[in-house]
């Protein structure tokens, strides 16, 4: 089967941007990544676009800024993880060779369209009782450090660590180190989980440029890292209360993308995963496999997920400390994913590894787990 | 205003989503749910096609008014129509289906997982300014008491 390579990768700084739009954010992350890769940019032959929020043609509102108009464009919707479903539908694209090189973009600028607590759509009947995302988490929060008898401080130490990650990490939004005590004083958004344990409202975009095997050998492309996975899963309907303190969708997802990678979660050496609140981090890496059920916080506390640790989690800092522009997100941790392969990701640099895994998830509707999950693997 | 004509206006007030309360005719209001007759899974809300046997015939059903708090929350930001604080939390019903809702009458320090709680529907002014039938919990020795009372 065709091989897919990342062979080069862009973004913007996340933060807020109230003098820019998400076209112009999309337009730098994609130059950035054209230039990383080196190729030019007429052999690009197709793209593909993840956002949320951005409205019509977003992705030909990109295209159109930066001189390759023409090519097909496809805009893709799929909640947090549009980002990561734009560039799993660019390398879907290649393996059925209706493309060669492929520009893949996340993008948002949520700070225009969204200010405090992100909920579900409108109609949906737990958005209408006055369900906020952080009230999921929160809830999934309380029933986790209950079941397995943990403590807020414990919890508290996730965001610490993303945002010590973030603080050496260029293109985050906070560069600010913050302390355990300053986590658990900030305000309360949603009990338990206070300001300091929910990703900000942010805009960003960023590109991948992903390449077909025999097209990255043709142009000699040395630096680029293979796309072994690149698995997509939706929430099933539950048709019955199940444990919220485990996630099936990410396990599912996780699985299918093991399985084509050949790899099993023992092989990972190191993960950028969704962590949208400080709990989210303990339920991604737990349904991934990489830790057992109820054990994560315990290794966050020895270490073991730490840049220097023995399975490094989010070292770019995550939602919580790079920001999380919705649809930017999960082209974003694919950008950190092929830095941190390629030895190119400065102070946070972690050892020598050679597989990395990118997790992302989002959505809410009543009586769904989540919308959609993709999980991603990367290989060097 | 007799309780007669109160029942009466309650059940012509519309459903603050389509489809999801009713007003029986003892003026008492309830959540529907979709229950299959295949399988005999609940849904809330109701389904088009059963997830767990795919029987395509859901029902209609009176769902269960007591249950249990699997979970809760108290939000402190939340969209504009919601004036915070507020208490959320997950209920299993008895039948076996879990619902988002906020809680009433309840002393935050003596929320407990697993407490049982009972659904009240009432009316509520929605965004527009309308008056739409809508449901919370609310602690289920509350109601005793009230009952008692």
């Amino acid at each position: 089967m065709t091989e897919v390579y990342a062979v080069g990768v862009g973004m913007t700084r996340f933060g807020k941007y109230p003098d820019r739009d998400a076209f112009d954010l999309g337009a730098e992350a994609s130059l950035a990544a054209i230039k990383d890769a080196g190729i030019d940019p007429r052999a690009i032959d197709g793209a593909y676009f993840g956002h949320v929020y951005q409205g019509m043609n977003a992705g030909q509102r990109v295209t159109g800024h930066i001189g390759i108009s023409g090519i097909p464009v496809t805009n893709v919707e799929n909640v947090c993880s549009s980002g990561a479903t734009a560039i799993r539908e660019a390398s879907i694209a290649i393996r059925a060779g209706e493309h060669d090189v492929v520009l893949a973009v996340g993008l948002e600028h949520l700070s225009s369209k969204f200010r405090g607590a992100l909920a579900p759509e409108e109609g949906d009947i737990e958005g209408a009782v006055g369900l906020t995302m952080p009230g999921v988490y929160a809830m999934r929060a309380r029933r986790y450090l209950a079941d397995f008898g943990l403590t807020h401080a414990q919890l508290g130490m996730v965001s610490v660590k993303n945002k010590a990650n973030a603080a050496m990490n260029p293109v985050a939004m906070y560069h600010k180190i913050v302390t355990l005590e300053e986590v658990l004083a900030s305000r309360p958004i949603a009990e338990p989980l206070n300001l300091m344990e929910c990703s900000p409202v942010s805009d960003g975009a960023a590109a991948v440029i992903l390449m077909s095997g025999e097209k990255a050998r043709q142009l000699g492309m040395g630096r680029a890292v293979r796309l072994a996975a690149s698995s997509l899963r939706s929430g099933k309907v539950e048709s019955e209360p199940s444990s919220m303190t485990f996630e099936p969708l990410t396990r599912e997802t996780a699985n299918a993308a093991y399985a084509v990678a050949g790899i099993g979660p023992e092989d990972v050496d190191f993960a950028e995963v969704h962590d949208c609140f400080s709990i989210a981090e303990a339920l991604r890496v737990e349904g991934l496999g990489l830790f057992e059920q109820g054990t994560y916080l315990l290794a966050v506390g020895r270490g073991e997920a730490h840049i220097n640790g023995r399975l490094p989690i989010n070292p770019s800092g995550g939602l919580l400390g790079k920001g999380h522009p919705l649809g930017a997100t999960g082209a974003a941790q694919v950008v950190e994913v092929v830095r941190q392969l390629r030895g190119e990701a400065g102070a946070r640099q972690i050892n020598s590894p050679s597989v990395g895994v990118a997790h992302c998830r989002g959505g809410k509707a009543a009586g769904v787990e989540g919308a959609a999950c993709t999980v991603q693997i990367l290989v060097r | 205003m007799t309780i007669a004509s109160a029942e009466t206006w309650l059940a012509g007030v519309p459903p603050f989503v389509p489809g999801t309360l009713k007003v029986g005719p003892d003026g008492k209001g309830y959540l529907v749910g979709g229950h299959c007759p295949g399988c005999g899974a609940f849904y809330f809300p109701a389904r088009s096609v059963c997830s767990r046997c795919l029987c395509g015939d859901l029902e209609r059903v009176p769902l269960c008014s007591s249950g249990s708090l699997y979970t809760y929350t108290v939000i402190h930001q939340s969209l504009p129509q919601f004036p915070t604080p507020y208490v959320l939390g997950y209920v299993d019903l008895d039948d076996n289906v879990r619902v988002a809702g906020q809680l009433v009458d309840v002393d935050v320090d003596a929320l407990e997982l697993g407490m049982r709680v009972t659904t009240q529907v009432e009316p509520r002014e929605n965004p527009d300014g309308e008056q739409v039938l809508w449901f919370r919990f609310k602690p289920a020795a509350t109601t005793a008491a009230e009952e008692l009372s």
